[in-house]
């Protein structure tokens, strides 16, 4: 996968080369924190007032990692600087030591910002359980004596990902000939999975 | 004390319409079966057949009383249907407004016929919870998205048909096949439980 930097991207990373391999280290660090627990501008003050550069280069350093990490989550890249993003990243970033620092905590963080980022797509709401009562209902003001059973159902969902995972649940009867009908149609969904036509299709795209 | 279901209870104006359907002298003997016979057929066209209080075959009862002794005779139907009254109950009730015992077995035999029916209709009203009556599905494959590529992970997007009050709802929501297989498998225990419970 070609990772293409955008040439604005470029000047924000290059300010990694005007400072130390541990700052740049210590940049990747806050980079990977930021992406996981949100960003906080008072990092980059203390950072900016330690280097004595203005908080807008620190501030670019950090998020044009943070970009560069998330990017190449998003497209599976093995590492952001192998194949010809290497070449793109080395007109980058001269130091050696660097580059391998930064691609080894890509690497051993790449799966997490991938679960990240997976929050953030939308999606539909979810299964999350259905709890299930066997009724049967005696008598009604315009029948008094009925023997009609049904099943109670609960229907527990989950809307949205992350922190905004909200649940609801619905209360859902049926008869006992739509039960049946349902189980019959759901076990035919569950066997598609296996056809050859599905697996076929799941082989191939990867 | 008799049980309630014994017993039925009529209001004057209903006791009066069906003394006037036993009586020879107003209803004849051909008129009858076809007075009982539509009284029936209309409860069963909840209303849609407008028009069978006009049929040639009850031209001999004078209008008025034609309507009054429909009206009793459906509230006399309704009641037995709802309270499962049996033979001897309803036989009891119309001897005691004067019926002839030719008069009750046609009656009866036509409640007999009818009877199932009007309990569904009966069940039917009322106040019933939101239910499913259908379900369909779809089993996509999630490739990529905005945020995250190759992602690929096979889910179904399950709908199911509910009704709530007459006016219809899909549900839809999305699972993955162990999700799936979990609700199948709850939804079997519930039928196998369902099973062990009507052979009780």
């Amino acid at each position: 996968m070609l990772l293409v930097l955008s040439e604005e991207h470029k000047e924000h990373l290059n300010f990694l080369n005007k400072v130390d391999a541990a700052v740049v280290g210590e940049f990747g660090r806050i980079a990977l924190e930021f992406i996981m627990r949100g960003t906080s501008p008072k990092v980059y003050e203390g950072a900016a007032r330690k280097l004595s550069v203005p908080v807008e280069v620190v501030r670019h350093g950090v998020e044009g990692l943070m970009y560069l990490m998330t990017q190449s989550s998003k497209h599976m890249v093995p590492c952001p600087l192998s194949h010809i993003t290497l070449n793109v990243l080395a007109e980058q970033l001269n130091d050696w030591s660097v580059i391998k620092c930064l691609c080894q905590m890509y690497q051993q963080h790449r799966s997490e910002i991938r679960s990240i980022l997976s929050l953030v797509s939308t999606s539909l709401p979810a299964y999350h359980n259905l709890e299930w009562r066997l009724d049967v209902q005696l008598a009604s003001r315009s029948l008094r004596q009925q023997v009609a059973p049904t099943l109670a159902t609960k229907l527990h969902l989950t809307h949205g990902r992350g922190s905004g995972t909200e649940q609801s649940c619905r209360v859902l009867h049926m008869d006992l000939g739509t039960l049946l009908h349902l189980i019959s149609i759901l076990e035919g969904a569950l066997s598609t999975l296996k056809s050859t036509h599905a697996r076929r299709i799941l082989r191939n795209i990867k | 004390m008799a049980p309630p279901s014994l017993k039925m209870e009529l209001s004057d104006s209903v006791q009066r319409g069906l003394r006037s359907l036993g009586d020879e002298s107003v209803v004849d003997h051909a008129t009858f079966p076809a007075l009982v016979d539509v009284c029936f057929r209309s409860l069963l066209s909840a209303g849609r057949d407008a028009g069978l209080l006009e049929e040639p075959e009850l031209k001999q009862v004078e209008g008025v009383l034609l309507k009054r002794i429909h009206a009793a005779t459906t509230t006399f139907i309704l009641e037995a249907v709802r309270q499962n009254a049996d033979e001897s109950t309803i036989s009891s009730c119309l001897e005691d407004l004067s019926f002839s015992s030719e008069r009750i077995e046609i009656l009866y035999s036509c409640y007999q016929k009818h009877k199932k029916e009007l309990e569904r209709l009966l069940a039917s009203i009322g106040k019933q919870p939101a239910h499913i009556t259908d379900v369909s599905w779809r089993l996509q494959y999630h490739v990529k998205n905005g945020v995250v590529d190759k992602v690929n992970e096979p889910f179904y997007l399950i709908s199911l048909n509910t009704e709530n009050k007459g006016s219809p709802e899909d549900i839809t929501f999305t699972c993955t096949m162990e999700q799936l297989q979990d609700m199948v498998g709850k939804l079997k225990d519930a039928a196998k439980s369902a099973e062990k419970a009507s052979q009780m």
